[in-house]
């Protein structure tokens, strides 16, 4: 198989687990992060504060050694997650749970969409006139 | 059907997080994927200047010796160069050859389609699939419906969009991937927004029920 196949359908199989567990576990559910983010429900957090527990355990025994990309601080660390922040306690949403909440049926979601994707051209537009904030992006760097 | 117990959540978010990482050498991250597909016609510019290194890699080394010089002024290299001369096995080192390859954008897309297919197929699963013209009851105690709740989405959708690419990463990236290996800028990231989201998500709750009452 050739590498770009290779790379799509992995690509592909991740997005499909993803968009399953974030749907099976509650967080497409915008009733379901406000409870969290509330904090009137313990569920999705001890969820989400278990993963990152159980994944310090995994990439200390799977990748000791192994270069894994680290993302650096900047200007844009703390401002740029204020905004997300906000944004998502409006929402229910980040840039993955909106795509799930759309797959539900949620076809309100498109606004939220709609939005992501401006934002993430606004951003980019200004970062390359001379803002200068931050390049580096998730998993890209 | 209920959603999942806070420990099968943690175990199914980690084995995404480890298994992604596993699979592709790269850290889980979806704001980094909207960017591809946004910025999609910047890989087209990217790769024809990549090809022209590939195919000529002696090209690369000069423009690479080139960008040197500008930067650390012609004597400094020179001395490094006449020093390394001097050390055994240090022959000329072919840079262009070891560019890495560019996941496509389309990839990326497919990533993204892939989230709403697979929560299609969960919603479908758990009985919830159907057409749901608002966020559901909670969503339209706290800012109502119709056009409010449009433009609330809008607005905290392009909120999301430019916040995660400002801060470099989103819950995948920063809190999944970056937290676990405690890098810094992530535990930072992951603090502040989930601090912000807290407080904003209290103030709304705390305005609607004030606002409902009177």
């Amino acid at each position: 198989m050739n590498p770009s196949t290779r790379q799509h359908l992995t690509y592909g199989v991740f997005g499909l687990l993803m968009g399953a567990v974030l749907s099976f576990t509650g967080f497409s559910n915008f009733g379901q992060i406000h409870n969290m983010f509330t904090l009137s429900d313990f569920r999705l957090l001890a969820g989400f504060i278990g993963s990152i527990a159980l994944s310090m355990l995994g990439f200390f025994l799977l990748a000791r050694g192994k270069k894994i990309p680290r993302k650096t601080l900047n200007k844009g660390t703390i401002p740029g997650s204020v905004l997300f922040g906000t944004g998502w306690a409006l929402t229910g949403a980040c840039p993955s749970i909106a795509l799930v909440q759309l797959g539900g049926g949620r076809v309100v979601a498109l606004f939220t969409l709609f939005g992501i994707y401006f934002g993430v051209w606004a951003y980019r537009r200004l970062a390359s006139g001379g803002l200068a904030l931050n390049t580096a992006i998730c998993g890209e760097e | 059907m209920a959603y999942w117990s806070w420990w099968v959540t943690a175990l199914a978010l980690s084995g995404l997080t480890l298994g992604f990482w596993w699979a592709l050498q790269r850290p889980l991250g979806v704001s980094g994927s909207w960017a591809r597909v946004v910025l999609r016609s910047n890989d087209k510019i990217l790769n024809q200047a990549e090809a022209g290194f590939r195919n000529n890699p002696q090209l690369f080394n000069d423009a690479l010796m080139r960008a040197t010089v500008e930067e650390f002024g012609e004597e400094a290299v020179q001395a490094l160069l006449t020093k390394r001369a001097g050390q055994a096995g240090s022959g000329a080192v072919i840079a262009g050859s070891a560019l890495p390859v560019r996941t496509p954008w389309t990839a990326h897309f497919t990533f993204l389609a892939m989230l709403v297919a697979g929560g299609a197929i969960a919603a479908a699963d758990s009985g919830r699939l159907g057409l749901h013209f608002s966020m559901g009851e909670v969503y339209r105690q706290l800012f109502g419906q119709g056009v409010a709740a449009w433009l609330t989405l809008f607005v905290g959708g392009v909120l999301v969009g430019f916040g995660t690419q400002m801060a470099g990463g989103c819950t995948s990236g920063h809190a999944l991937s970056g937290a676990p290996r405690l890098v810094p800028a992530s535990l930072l990231a992951t603090a502040v927004f989930f601090t912000t989201a807290v407080v904003v998500s209290i103030v709304i709750s705390f305005a609607a029920t004030v606002g409902g009452v009177s």
